[in-house]
């Protein structure tokens, strides 16, 4: 199998924790491919490893076993500055909490990432406006994150994550803390997204609404895959 | 990446915080400019004071004269060591005198001490202790006749007053003993009790002849300079400048007033200590703060990297957040120290009814009003060591911010 075939991969996956002195297996010996475009969503009950298994795919968190591939690069054998880098330019992050740079406008939250990777100033202006545009957040632009609902802070999220055209974004309950109206939006905006720009999507989530829309569904119990719709 | 806005924007978001640091280095700055600046103004009038008893800031000496002062140990050519000493940027004056020990004798009564002959000619008030001291009767007018003046309470030993004779009795430059009559012009009052009980100012040309010293003879210049800074400088260049002139030494306060020297460099190892202990507390503050202001935010920093931001890119962020804490800290200390600066270099503390009027230490009066007086270069050393030390105690808290896991502080924020 072509790693370029995919855009993530684990393999023989283990994540164990410990709390105390009890052994917590949050991932367990897990396989998993994801391919370019897919707008797919990791489902389960809490404690599943959701979670662990996009921090690990985020290049966040490492796998205690197995090996863990992003765009064919084994994320086990790179330094602190090169997941760092990784993180910056190939993955996009749409947190639960929306978790924007509170003394950033959304223009400036938006912009995060490009000043991160040192884009010029004109260029990354035409990039942030013209995403902002998309996300419909274009006439915020100087609305700092306590000036906007919820829905409005988790479409600058999305923003801020597909502004630098990652491999992959990665969204944790993007859904969680927006009401219905809200959460058809965003989703309506990542599912344009992800058809017109073939931005490739993994969302963890317990929303049925989420799982309704996902192309592609697996579904995960004590940190074992249970189920998966697309099973290569 | 916009570090200086976003730090900016971090320091209003808390801004009792901010203030509340940035008072604490401008009290910083508040405490080192009154530390400082007192010890600047007390060791320049000592030090000043000390020169014009006689000496001066730098004192041009037969060789050995100041190790063992003696009437055998004489200058030969004190016009070529003062015109050369007065060609010299930043000499405000230099005076050929002659000092040694001699017996006062009036009547049946007599007591030992010292005499300073000077030139009434070319001496000022403003470099001569005792000219500005004298409280009854004058200077006397001409460098060859037989005036003196005497301090109040050698006068008063001697019962003597204005117009009575006075009998000096020295030893010439060849061992000889010689007397020498004169007539009292003036007194002074120093306020400082060895000066006053000892002292005798008499006619320099009068002196070269009873010790045989010839025209041109003194004991030494004394140097004035208008900057005490200067005084190496000037002791380099007034060395130069005599090279070949024979056994001639070139001293500064410091060698000719060892003792104040030393009281002043022990006073001032203290004043630094004690700014040193004020400063670690201060730091140990700005420490605390930003090391709870960086708690504070460990998720925010947390968020920042996942999405991007290299660990160094936090640190620097932290430290930019420092700088700009100490920038304000040093306006607000501006601030704050201008107006009690301004008071205490016009018009200073009077210590009188503590410490009298005539107070001394290290053998110089010592003025009973504390002033503050505040050298640029130590203003700047001051600003700049209050801002490094804010920049130094957030060194710790920014690598602490450059070490936050973002996994750890997402868990808490569900992801």
């Amino acid at each position: 199998m072509m790693d370029a075939e995919y855009i993530a991969r684990l393999d023989r996956v283990s994540r164990v924790y410990y709390q105390g002195r009890v052994e917590v297996r949050a991932v367990d010996n897990l396989d998993l491919l994801i391919r370019p475009g897919e707008f797919s969503a990791l489902s389960g009950p809490s404690g599943s490893g959701k979670t662990t298994i996009l921090n690990m795919i985020g290049a966040l968190d490492m796998p205690t076993s197995g090996t863990v591939y992003l765009e064919g690069r084994d994320l086990t054998r790179l330094g602190r500055g090169e997941l760092s880098r990784l993180r910056r330019d190939r993955v996009g992050f749409v947190f639960q909490a929306y978790n924007l740079v509170p003394v950033l406008t959304a223009y400036e939250n938006a912009e995060f990432v490009l000043a991160l990777q040192n884009v010029p100033v004109q260029e990354r202006r035409d990039r942030v406006m013209a995403v902002l545009e998309e996300v419909g957040m274009a006439g915020y632009v100087n609305r700092r994150p306590d000036e906007l609902s919820g829905g409005q802070q988790q479409r600058i999220a999305i923003a801020r994550a597909v502004v630098s055209d990652p491999a992959i974004v990665l969204a944790d309950e993007p859904t969680a803390n927006v009401d219905l109206e809200a959460a058809n939006t965003i989703l309506d905006l990542m599912e344009d997204l992800n058809a017109r720009k073939g931005v490739t999507f993994l969302f963890s989530t317990h929303d049925r609404l989420v799982m309704d829309r996902a192309r592609r569904l697996v579904k995960l119990r004590d940190g074992r895959l249970e189920d998966d719709n697309q099973a290569a | 990446m916009k570090l200086h806005v976003m730090a900016l924007r971090t320091l209003s978001r808390n801004k009792r915080r901010t203030l509340i640091t940035s008072f604490s280095i401008a009290f910083g700055i508040f405490l080192a400019v009154t530390f400082t600046g007192t010890g600047d103004y007390s060791y320049t009038s000592m030090i000043n004071t000390s020169a014009v008893m006689g000496l001066g800031h730098i004192s041009v000496a037969a060789e050995g004269y100041n190790e063992r002062p003696s009437l055998s140990r004489w200058l030969p050519d004190m016009d070529r060591v003062r015109k050369k000493a007065l060609m010299i940027d930043s000499v405000e004056g230099a005076y050929p005198r002659i000092m040694g020990q001699a017996m006062f004798a009036a009547g049946a009564k007599s007591v030992g001490g010292m005499f300073m002959g000077i030139d009434p000619v070319l001496e000022k008030p403003a470099h001569n202790f005792f000219l500005r001291s004298i409280v009854e009767g004058e200077l006397f007018d001409t460098v060859d006749g037989r005036g003196a003046v005497i301090g109040v309470e050698m006068a008063e030993k001697l019962n003597l007053r204005l117009g009575k004779k006075l009998i000096v009795t020295v030893t010439d430059k060849d061992g000889e003993l010689t007397s020498e009559l004169l007539r009292i012009s003036g007194m002074f009052k120093t306020g400082d009790h060895d000066a006053d009980s000892s002292i005798v100012l008499l006619p320099l040309a009068r002196m070269q002849q009873t010790l045989k010293y010839g025209t041109g003879g003194v004991s030494f210049v004394a140097v004035h300079v208008d900057d005490l800074r200067a005084v190496n400088r000037v002791r380099r260049e007034i060395n130069g400048s005599l090279t070949g002139a024979g056994n001639v030494e070139v001293l500064t306060w410091r060698q000719t007033q060892a003792d104040l020297s030393g009281l002043i460099a022990v006073d001032r190892l203290f004043n630094y200590l004690m700014q040193l202990l004020v400063g670690l507390v201060i730091a140990a503050g700005i420490m605390n703060t930003m090391q709870m202001s960086v708690l504070e935010r460990s998720r925010e920093f947390g968020i920042m990297m996942a999405v991007g931001m290299a660990p160094g890119q936090v640190v620097r962020m932290v430290l930019v957040e420092s700088f700009w804490l100490g920038c304000l800290g040093i306006v607000m200390g501006i601030v704050l120290t201008a107006p009690w600066f301004i008071y205490m270099s016009e018009t200073g503390i009077d210590m009188s009814s503590y410490v009298g009027r005539d107070y001394s230490a290290g053998g110089v009066l010592v003025d009973p009003v504390v002033k503050i007086r505040l050298f640029r270069e130590s203003a700047f050393f001051i600003l700049i060591t209050v801002f490094l030390l804010t920049m130094a105690a957030s060194v710790y808290p920014a690598i602490r911010a450059g070490r936050v896991l973002p996994v750890d502080t997402l868990k808490d924020s569900t992801f």
